[in-house]
């Protein structure tokens, strides 16, 4: 658990940092966000004291931090920055031991633990163990630099806009490899960003800072459904709003009983599945954008929607092939259910 | 195909330095098995082989005086260098860096005649001059070497919860290291040349049956010196190359 309690920053007469407070609960993914010079990064900075606070202060785990030696607060919460950040002389299993060799561990805890952290991040194939990290692709010193922000099992992790240099195809798996590491390992994580999309996508809390004033801290489907002000608003991006707020919402959340079939007889279902013995679906009888009598559409695996996947991709996908509904695959192919045009507007929560 | 000529370069060095060192000390142990050589192409000069000191002393007085004063040169010169990046010496840079461009001004023959009046003739003025001609790439090149670690490393390496000798001593010095390397390279190589004017003041080195030669206008006595000086050199220059080699992390291809 993280607390900020009136916590300030001045350089000479500006306030970078204005009394900003806060309560990171334990086990909240918080995101802090804002345009540049909001003193984001500087607010993450002072909680491992990078930098110097001038005025409030700040608990991490209950402990004011200034009554710790910085080296020890820093070696108790984690912290990864772009991958530039790794030691380039160091191999990746090095890297990731930083922390644990400076708590002097065992070195066969230290290995253990690295082989752990390697497979945590899939990186346990092609020998990436003793690579160094100018052999590695940018998604791949990345997850090494999360792997070495955890390598000690701190209770907290600090991210400064760590996937702010990846492309946005890397960017996206990794975001949701750390939306997973999130889950599995119940970490209280501070991440800065300035892409709305990864807060929204990441976050179980945003704080939106201003100027150095904190704007709103609230959930994120929240921040979208009722901003505070007009630069909430703004700054979300008034356009897309409905769109930011589907990304939000998971395929399971719309997933109705579908109507099914075994052969290609049309059902007195609008929208009706054809499937074959094992429950896989075959073909969609109707439920074609603009064609008022029923069609046949072959089911192929590019138009399917999966639980986990976001209603934003899946309705992304419906305009795309055309189609006013996906079928809702479990793992084996099996139909789960569907997700409609309809359904999309008719849930609210 | 990268990979390969990469791996094939270094070992074309290696070949080189390793025949060039076998040169070296067969010339400095077996110069006088060359005399009938010189005889024959010197017939007029009638000593054609330096032979008042053995080639062997001579290199290593030759090697000790080199030894000597880059040891003293890139201990000040790192130390210097480490002192003005650090946050308490930081102000002190410009100054640091304009004493040790003087030291490199002075021509060498200009600081023996000052130190000889104070030191006597020999060893000691010779070294004086030497540690001052080599203190400046050492400098420089420590400066420019701690300057090439990203500040973004350096910043993982402090939230990561080291402490300012941990991150001097696993991170900066090991990460500059290949550039305060190569201008430890210089110092010793411009030492290695600049010694033998050492031989004016009286010093025992490589340079004294140069001088002689001059002096007594004997061309081969000239040869002799040269060429084992400049070997000297060229040996010692690849083996600073392998070395620097041995610190090349791909920082400066991953920073692309």
């Amino acid at each position: 658990m993280i607390e900020l309690q009136g916590l300030t920053k001045r350089y000479g007469d500006t306030r970078v940092v204005d009394d900003i407070s806060l309560t990171v609960e334990q086990g909240e993914f918080c995101v802090l966000i804002g345009p540049s010079g909001c003193g984001k990064s500087t607010t993450l900075k002072m909680i491992n004291r990078l930098i110097a606070h001038s005025e409030g202060k700040i608990l991490v785990s209950g402990d004011d931090i200034t009554t710790l030696p910085p080296e020890r607060l820093r070696r108790r919460i984690g912290y990864a920055i772009q991958s530039i950040g790794l030691f380039p002389h160091w191999r990746v299993a090095d890297n990731i031991a930083t922390v644990p060799r400076l708590l002097k561990w065992p070195s066969s805890r230290i290995a253990a633990r690295v082989d752990e952290l390697l497979a945590l991040f899939q990186l346990d194939a092609d020998g990436l163990h003793d690579k160094y990290p100018h052999q590695l692709s940018g998604g791949q010193a990345q997850r090494v630099g999360v792997a070495r922000a955890l390598a000690a099992d701190p209770d907290v992790l600090l991210m400064d806009e760590p996937f702010g240099a990846v492309d946005p195809l890397t960017r996206d798996t990794l975001q949701a490899e750390l939306a997973r590491v999130h889950r599995q390992t119940g970490k209280t994580i501070v991440f800065v960003t300035h892409d709305m999309d990864e807060a929204l996508r990441l976050a179980s809390r945003v704080a939106l800072l201003n100027a150095g004033q904190l704007v709103q801290y609230d959930r994120p489907a929240e921040l979208l459904v009722a901003p505070a002000n007009d630069f909430v608003r703004d700054f979300i991006g008034r356009a897309d709003l409905g769109l930011k707020l589907l990304s939000r919402r998971r395929v399971e959340e719309y997933c109705r009983p579908a109507q099914r079939t075994r052969n290609n007889a049309i059902a007195s279902a609008p929208i009706t599945w054809q499937v074959d013995a094992d429950d896989r679906p075959m073909a969609l009888l109707g439920g074609r954008l603009g064609e008022s009598d029923i069609a046949r559409t072959v089911v192929n695996p590019e138009w399917i929607a999966t639980p986990e996947m976001s209603m934003k991709e899946a309705l992304s996908r419906m305009v795309w092939f055309r189609v006013t509904a996906l079928p809702v695959l479990d793992n084996e192919g099996r139909l789960l259910g569907e997700v409609t045009m309809s359904g999309v507007m008719g849930h609210r929560s | 195909m990268s990979v390969s000529a990469l791996s094939r370069a270094p070992s074309s060095r290696r070949v080189l330095l390793i025949a060039l060192s076998a040169l070296l000390i067969a010339l400095v142990l077996g110069m006088e098995q060359l005399a009938p050589l010189f005889r024959a192409l010197f017939p007029d000069q009638d000593p054609a082989m330096y032979q008042r000191e053995s080639f062997l002393n001579l290199t290593l007085a030759h090697l000790a005086l080199v030894l000597v004063s880059s040891l003293i040169s890139v201990s000040v010169g790192v130390a210097a260098g480490l002192f003005v990046t650090r946050p308490a010496g930081r102000e002190f840079e410009p100054l640091v860096s304009t004493l040790a461009a003087i030291g490199q001004t002075f021509p060498p023959a200009a600081v023996l005649a000052i130190v000889v009046p104070i030191a006597g003739f020999g060893f000691v003025p010779t070294l004086v001059a030497l540690v001052l001609y080599g203190l400046l790439p050492v400098v420089q090149n420590t400066v420019a070497g701690l300057g090439t670690v990203p500040s973004q490393t350096l910043e993982a390496a402090r939230g990561n919860g080291m402490s300012a000798w941990q991150i001097l001593w696993r991170i900066e010095l090991p990460l500059a290291m290949r550039v305060i390397i190569a201008g430890v390279r210089v110092s010793v190589i411009i030492n290695i040349g600049t010694a033998t004017i050492g031989s004016t003041v009286g010093a025992k080195t490589l340079g004294t049956p140069i001088i002689a030669g001059l002096v007594g206008n004997n061309l081969p006595y000239v040869i002799q010196g040269a060429v084992l000086v400049g070997l000297l050199a060229i040996v010692t220059d690849l083996a600073f190359e392998r070395l620097e080699q041995r610190f090349s992390f791909g920082a400066s291809g991953a920073a692309s």
